[in-house]
């Protein structure tokens, strides 16, 4: 839109300089500057009350407990695990004071104080008002077992979850525990009232996890999974109840290796005399056995030749 | 366009004999409520124009500290009448071919016309107070409103109103002096056209003039439209000047005498009927002849009218009158003004009479101005767009305005 032409009195500016202003010009425009400065303080008062009372919701709960209404509370509602711990565990754990409130409650401390038992991976704990508290529970899954002594040395059995985590297995099915092997190798150092995760945890996981899937057979046979050469070598050493020892190298795909050891399984049942101490893995697909005894024929024929070599031609 | 609702107003003139004020309440953009008054007598301004600026501050000064005080309210703003000698106007008209292939008149040719018709531009120096519109024509014929309306040819006209922008900047600052801002500004005698003069009279046709003590202002409305505006230097303080002469005595005796037994028509035959200028037998009194005295101020005012209707020239055919001629301002008081107005112009002529509304303490022809002010603001604030229904200011317009202000 075309302005029109010419100036329009709107735009004559009015301001007048101090000097010409008269005594009621002066007076209203320091009224006015004191109109801003009010109004500036004002900003200012409410920026600081909504500061102070940010803080005191952070920091000072029971300060503003009183401003909403709870009950003292009367049970963990709803209740949530993904594994076997139960209510009543869990209620002896954060051991509510009695008459606690739900705005009371420092659901930090209590959330710590759950995550302090290795089994509990993840807890989500909510106020449900006026008198529930809700609690949510991921729970670690066992992979291993591990046997180590108490603080008083007795002997006592532990669990391995996948992350390396070690702890006291609570309310845990003793079937299902039995079928896990038990970890060697390893160097368990105390924590506090537990231990350092194991490290490399994840590797030996991987391979327990596939063997379960993919070859259950042979993973229901393991008895121990030593990790004493994982970490210079980078193999992990597994007595089952066939072969005393078999190989397994963290380089090449687990699947792979174990789809070789049932084959070498099959081979070996086929043989008149089938005990063997030792498969390697760890050599891709050249894979060396040791038998228990071998061969007088094949010991005199060659006396120099080494067990590996043996082995591998019997294959 | 006007802006404000819901406010403190200063309606303000600062006159050549007077400077008034009033304030009003301004309710929901249409509703006013007169709540105080203030009037002192004008310094520093000869023929409605700051000659002092001082003088005219201080006495503006005390006019609005008066008229806060009585309405117990501090003005937020103002809406000043604004006359003068320098005021001055033309006509611009433009003229724009239909757009749309149906010749439907739309919202865009109207906005093209009128922008057309406002663009001329203003000599050096001169600043636009308003852009008055007369009727839009629709292929020769008058129309109201054109839109929607089917025509070939749009044309209208505007009466652009100017004045010296040092003069008005003076009238503006002597209000800001005071630190309150100026919103409005509106010519006086518009101001005066708008209360005395009914929306009939306007249709068929009225002239309004208004004689002030320094300068007369008129305006000519047609079809219910504003014709024409003008002001003559030229007012009541002429004639006291002519009797001062005239009858060899100082200017307030002759302005005593003026006010006492002025006529602007003569009346007294008798060359022997004389009058007393106190009438008290006080040293110093003494006796004037009456017919002189109307001789003098009803020349003068005959005169006056003269220059007026001279100034109108073509524009004003007493036929397309219908409503007379309205006559106001403290110099309109003489008796017998109506006559020589009916005797100059040739039409039926009245004193204006402020509507009935008006409180009997506002009656006063003086006040006339400053009440036309507020009835043609917010007769503006109503036909604006969202009329008296507008929004109120924005938090943040409040708060850049304290800011501003400051």
């Amino acid at each position: 839109m075309r302005r029109s032409a010419g100036c329009s009195w709107r735009e004559i500016r009015q301001e007048v300089q101090p000097r010409a202003m008269s005594r009621q010009g002066r007076c209203r425009q320091r009224l006015g500057w004191l109109k801003v400065g009010l109004l500036f303080l004002g900003v200012v008062l409410a920026a600081w009350g909504i500061y102070e009372i940010v803080y005191a919701w952070e920091t000072d709960r029971t300060a503003v407990t009183a401003a909403v209404h709870s009950d003292p509370v009367c049970g963990l509602e709803p209740f949530v695990t993904d594994g076997v711990l139960t209510q009543q565990w869990v209620e002896g754990v954060i051991n509510l004071p009695r008459n606690a409130t739900l705005m009371s409650l420092d659901l930090g401390a209590l959330r710590d104080r759950l995550l302090a038992h290795g089994q509990v991976r993840g807890v989500v704990l909510t106020r449900n008002f006026p008198d529930k508290l809700g609690v949510a529970i991921q729970e670690r899954t066992p992979v291993a077992r591990v046997q180590a002594a108490d603080a008083s040395g007795r002997p006592q059995q532990l669990l391995v979850a996948k992350d390396g985590v070690v702890y006291e297995g609570i309310h845990s099915d003793l079937p299902m525990l039995s079928t896990l092997p038990f970890l060697d190798g390893i160097k368990l150092v105390r924590a506090g009232t537990g231990f350092r995760p194991i490290e490399g945890m994840d590797i030996v996981s991987d391979l327990l996890a596939t063997a379960q899937l993919q070859a259950p057979h042979l993973y229901r046979s393991w008895q121990v999974v030593s990790l004493a050469r994982l970490k210079e070598n980078g193999e992990i050493m597994v007595r089952s109840k066939e072969i005393p020892v078999v190989l397994f190298s963290r380089k090449d795909d687990f699947f792979r290796q174990l789809s070789r050891l049932d084959f070498v399984m099959d081979a070996m049942r086929r043989l008149p005399d089938p005990a063997i101490k030792t498969v390697n893995l760890t050599l891709g697909s050249q894979v060396p056995l040791t038998p228990e005894r071998p061969p007088p024929e094949l010991l005199q024929l060659q006396p120099t030749m080494s067990n590996q070599t043996k082995g591998k031609r019997a294959l | 366009m006007l802006s404000s609702s819901g406010r403190i107003i200063g309606a303000v003139e600062i006159g050549t004999s007077k400077v008034a004020v009033l304030v009003g309440e301004i309710a929901r953009g249409h509703s006013l409520n007169i709540i105080g008054l203030g009037v002192a007598s004008s310094r520093g301004v000869t023929k409605g124009e700051i000659i002092d600026y001082k003088a005219a501050c201080e006495c503006t000064g005390q006019a609005l500290e008066m008229a806060e005080k009585r309405a117990g309210a501090r003005i937020e703003e103002v809406w000043l009448a604004q006359t003068g000698g320098h005021l001055d106007g033309f006509y611009n008209e433009a003229s724009v071919n239909v757009k749309s292939a149906d010749n439907t008149v739309t919202a865009m040719d109207i906005a093209h016309v009128c922008e057309l018709a406002k663009e001329k531009e203003l000599p050096e120096g001169r600043t636009r107070i308003h852009e008055l519109r007369r009727p839009f024509r629709l292929d020769g014929r008058t129309v109201p409103n054109p839109e929607h309306h089917c025509g070939r040819r749009l044309e209208v006209g505007y009466w652009i109103v100017h004045g010296q922008q040092s003069k008005v900047s003076d009238n503006i600052h002597a209000i800001t002096g005071h630190h309150i801002e100026v919103s409005e500004l509106v010519l006086a005698s518009l101001a005066n056209g708008t209360l005395l003069t009914t929306a009939e009279d306007r249709a068929h046709g009225v002239l309004v003039i208004g004689i002030g003590k320094g300068i007369t202002n008129y305006v000519l409305y047609r079809d219910g439209h504003v014709l024409i505006t003008g002001t003559v230097p030229v007012g009541g303080e002429h004639v006291t000047n002519d009797l001062s002469i005239g009858l060899r005595v100082p200017q307030a005796p002759a302005d005593v005498l003026k006010l006492r037994y002025g006529r602007a028509l003569v009346q007294t035959r008798s060359r022997d009927d004389k009058v007393w200028l106190d009438g008290a037998l006080t040293i110093g009194d003494r006796q004037f002849p009456r017919l002189a005295i109307e001789q003098i101020t009803a020349a003068r005012t005959g005169e006056l009218l003269e220059v007026v209707k001279k100034k109108l020239g073509p524009a004003f055919v007493p036929e397309q009158v219908g409503g007379g001629v309205v006559l106001t301002g403290g110099t309109a008081k003489l008796p017998a003004i109506e006559e020589a107005a009916t005797r100059v112009f040739g039409l039926p002529a009245r004193r204006g009479e402020a509507p009935p509304w008006v409180k009997e303490e506002l009656r006063d022809p003086m006040f006339s101005t400053v009440l036309g002010v507020f009835q043609f603001g917010l007769r503006a604030l109503q036909e604006s767009p969202g009329g008296g229904t507008r929004r109120h200011p924005s938090f943040l317009s409040n708060l850049k305005k304290i800011f501003i202000s400051t």
